[in-house]
């Protein structure tokens, strides 16, 4: 189910590179072409604009000199390059413009940050500690804070901030007993084994070339490699469940106490449900395996975290900035945020499903409908472990302590890639019962972050059309339904079906909320006498849709049908439209043509659409047709004297 | 004392507006139907798709940019082209992706359609940095032809030898290159008219003082190549 084949995107890429890098021989001196005569300049234009979309750049002299040969082939020279990675990056590129997958957001899942804090050691020599905010300790004195207290470094550490304080020696005896050495991930290949020896640029000798640390996180402070790195020992812990804990401390101490270990806040207090579950087991890779349990951590080589090179937003890996020709030809590299660093490969991910879809000519409706993907190293980590810590806040309220119900099901996720496999991409034929092409993708539901933002996407992009506001005279209203406000219902009377369809994936957010823990309607959550909700229910349930059964589900209540269907019904109904074929052969035909459509193409667009239909929704026949097309080879002619439509001979 | 003419000015604009805005029903404008306008002619409607000059994607155009350097990766090409000369003669790839209209998914900008001044430079810019390594590549270590992305011929040693058809048969090499098509199809005065350039910077460049780092004639096939690597057909469809 899972193929282990690079990806087909990754070989056209390093075969064009060959190609690109491969220098073709020059002509040697002028030759007369042997039947270049009988070629006149439209037929030198056309083959000009079709290299140009097809090959991605202008034709070669040795391009042009086989274009003139009498035994050129115009039809097989367009067939052969209906693929490769000119041809995907030529589709890819139509869709990323009105997609516009890239992200400018930081992104952090708690459970998975690790942050590092320089202290002072026995010696007095600087010592990097990294730890996890948050993370649940035995001691008071350190219990969701650093593990090595105010007193025993000098320092008040703060995970977003710099360490307020004089530091000061920390005794061995402190270091060796709330710290551990650990050899991660990110700096040896074969960290999940007993001793690890393959360091990073030493026994590690070919790392992926995309793979690249920053320096920080390859050297001690005095500048040599750093072999292992030293972490409190809570997030050391490897398994993958840990046990609720429950200190005891049932309120916080008066204000008026001084703390122990002089930190700066009280530790947590119990939580009800703490109290309640207390020793039962935890996911540990989850919010409430943070927050609940000492004996949760980052796992194997602290596989399930990504390191910062500091507090706050530090550098951590180094990637492009710009790549407009592909990860393989980049124009820059920088050391990256390593909040950014997920965000990057969501963006990745996003491309290749599109390469894919184009590469293997699959039916375009997967672009919504496909329950496939390709993932590599980081994308494995994410989707296998650190997506779960974006669950759960108010939705423990209504008995979801992890996600039940994911986008992307963890159990699918290639057991084989590690963190930095960043240049291995494997195919992941099912994602799950909820996946939905790029709907589903953390990219597309970041990037358009609300159900309405979603659903307007999908119109604009996907059936090509707009909402434009009515002439409707404006009367005052508070009607909270949008659909029927006047002023308002011309366009939502249409959005908010549509983003019913996204009701069910929380905003800013990928956690699926199931039906059978989320109904349409809660009946748990009540006003109280102001009219108000309580937080939980408030962030997941509208008040301003309240009746005898309770609150509406957040954007549900255009259409609780679609509210039923998800992202999954969504796609399916989209894809039933006939404006889903016509958008997108208009959407290809138009940037082919290099101009709107207008009335008059309309026989160029039917004929277009009832083929690309007929033949399965495939890019590749409607491609065919716009370039074989006459309205193609007399785009973008401003000669007086060129000669109209189809009076040309081939 | 007499009022003033401005207190006499003031006080009949506000009286006239406190008539004005008396309590009293907005007027209520009865719609009537108007008879359809005389037909006093027809004329037809061109609604036929315009042809336009349109742009070649920057991601073609870099795509062409770095095959004529050989086919080297961006910041190989980058590296090259800086040379000796570092900034003189190309900043960076960052300083100008911008400048050559490359959309911004992160930032929702979209790609530019047209030029502007700014794109403009960059091209002039991006195209000298091309034309003279490719001076000091090809003509200059003379490598074999098939080594020559874009000077493939041999420079002649004196200019008196150069007639317009040993100049046509060079230019038609280089036509090809940046154009797409042999020069015998372009407008019949551009042979000329590039051959009249290259006799004026071969001629100038023998009585330039300081001397520059290029042979005349290696100058004279710059400037050829400035003119192609700029013309507007190498930018557009």
């Amino acid at each position: 189910m899972i193929s282990r084949s690079r990806s087909p995107v990754v070989l056209f890429a390093a075969v064009a590179l060959a190609s690109l890098t491969g220098l073709r021989p020059a002509a040697s001196a002028p030759a007369p072409a042997a039947a270049a005569g009988t070629r006149t300049l439209d037929d030198y234009r056309h083959f000009r604009i079709a290299s140009i979309d097809l090959v991605g750049r202008i034709p070669t002299r040795d391009e042009l000199a086989a274009f003139e040969r009498p035994d050129f082939d115009w039809d097989r020279w367009v067939e052969s390059h209906l693929e490769g990675s000119a041809y995907v990056e030529r589709l890819t590129r139509i869709y990323m413009d009105a997609l516009r997958l890239e992200p400018n957001l930081n992104f952090t899942a708690v459970p998975s940050q690790l942050y590092r804090q320089e202290i002072t050691g026995p010696d007095g020599k600087p010592v990097h500690v990294l730890y996890r905010g948050g993370q649940r300790r035995l001691r008071e004195s350190t219990d969701g804070d650093f593990c090595l207290t105010p007193d025993e470094t000098g320092l008040v550490v703060r995970p977003m901030a710099a360490a307020v304080g004089t530091p000061k020696k920390t005794s061995k005896k402190a270091l060796d007993t709330y710290t551990v050495e650990v050899k991660p991930w990110w700096l040896y290949r074969d960290y999940k084994a007993e001793h690890p020896t393959e360091r990073y640029k030493q026994g590690w000798a070919n790392p992926d070339p995309q793979f690249r640390p920053v320096d920080a996180l390859l050297d001690e402070p005095n500048g040599k490699p750093t072999m292992e790195v030293r972490v409190c020992r809570e997030e050391a812990h490897e398994a993958p469940e840990g046990h609720i804990y429950a200190s005891g401390r049932a309120k916080p101490p008066p204000t008026s106490s001084p703390l122990p270990g002089g930190r700066a806040k009280a530790a947590p207090v119990d939580t009800a449900y703490a109290i309640k579950h207390k020793g039962e087991a935890i996911a540990c890779d989850t919010r409430e395996g943070l927050s609940m349990a000492v004996d949760c951590g980052c796992g194997r080589g602290l596989e399930r975290c990504t390191p910062n090179s500091g507090t706050g937003d530090t550098p951590a890996f180094q990637y492009p900035n710009h790549m407009p020709l592909g990860p393989d030809l980049p124009l820059d590299s920088a050391g990256q945020s390593a909040l950014r660093w997920y965000p990057y490969w969501w963006s990745r991910e996003a491309v290749h499903f599109l390469g894919y879809l184009f590469a293997e000519d699959r039916d375009f409706r997967e672009v919504l409908t496909g329950k496939e993907t390709w993932v590599n190293g980081p994308l494995a980590q994410f989707y296998k472990t650190v997506q779960r810590g974006a669950c759960c806040g108010p939705e423990a309220n209504f008995g979801m302590h992890g996600e039940t119900e994911p986008l992307f099901d963890p159990a699918r996720v290639p057991t084989d890639l590690l963190p930095h496999d960043v240049d291995r991409w494997e195919r992941v034929a099912d994602r799950g019962a909820h996946a939905a092409g790029i709907l589903t993708m953390p990219m597309y539901l970041e990037k358009y972050a609300s159900a309405r933002a979603r659903a307007a996407a999908i119109y604009n992009d996907f059936l090509c059309k707009s909402f434009s506001a009515g002439q409707a005279e404006l009367t005052p209203s508070e009607d909270p339904d949008l659909t029927r406000r006047p002023g308002c219902q011309t366009c939502h009377a249409t959005l908010e079906p549509l983003a019913a369809y996204f009701a069910r994936v929380e905003p800013a957010s990928y956690v699926y909320l199931p039906e059978s823990l989320f109904p349409q309607k809660a009946a748990t959550c009540k006003k109280d006498k102001a009219g108000k909700m309580n937080g939980a229910c408030n962030a997941l349930y509208d008040v301003a849709f309240f009746d005898d059964k309770g609150p509406t589900l957040r954007s549900a209540h255009a259409s609780p049908a679609h509210a039923s269907a998800g992202p999954v019904g969504a796609a399916a109904d989209l894809t039933r439209m006939p404006e889903f074929a016509s958008c997108a052969v208009q959407r290809v035909t138009s940037s082919f043509l290099g101009r709107p459509t207008t009335a008059d193409d309309a026989r160029l667009l039917q004929s277009l659409t009832k083929d690309f239909v007929r033949s399965g929704f495939r890019m590749r026949s409607l491609v065919r047709g716009v370039v074989l097309s006459d309205e193609y080879r007399r785009a973008n002619d401003d000669r007086v004297d060129a000669p109209p439509v189809g009076t040309e001979a081939r | 004392m007499r009022p003033s003419r401005g207190f006499l000015v003031a006080s009949l604009f506000a009286a006239s507006l406190s008539a004005g805005c008396a309590a009293r029903l907005p007027e209520h404008v009865q719609a009537v139907s108007l008879p359809s306008p005389e037909v006093l002619g027809v004329t037809a409607e061109d609604s036929a798709p315009k042809a336009d000059l349109r742009m070649i994607p920057p991601e073609a155009y870099m795509r062409t940019y770095l095959q004529l350097f050989g086919g080297l990766a961006p910041l190989d090409a980058q590296k090259l082209a800086r040379g000796k000369e570092g900034a003189q003669l190309f900043d960076n790839w960052d300083a100008y992706v911008s400048a050559l209209g490359f959309a911004d998914y992160r930032t929702d900008i979209p790609r530019l359609t047209q030029t502007n001044a700014l794109m403009v430079a960059t091209f002039e810019r991006l195209g000298v940095a091309l034309c003279d390594r490719a001076v000091e590549h090809d003509l200059r270590a003379k490598p074999p032809m098939r080594e020559r992305a874009i000077f493939a011929f041999d420079v002649l040693p004196a200019p008196g030898v150069m007639d317009e058809g040993a100049f046509g048969a060079r230019f038609d090499v280089l036509h090809r290159t940046f154009l797409g098509y042999p020069r015998r199809l372009a407008p019949a005065a551009r042979t000329t008219r590039f051959f009249q350039l290259y006799r004026d910077i071969v001629g100038m460049h023998r009585t330039a003082d300081p001397k520059s780092r290029f042979t005349p004639e290696e100058a004279g096939w710059a400037a050829v190549c400035y003119g192609l690597v700029r013309h507007p057909e190498f930018h557009l469809y």
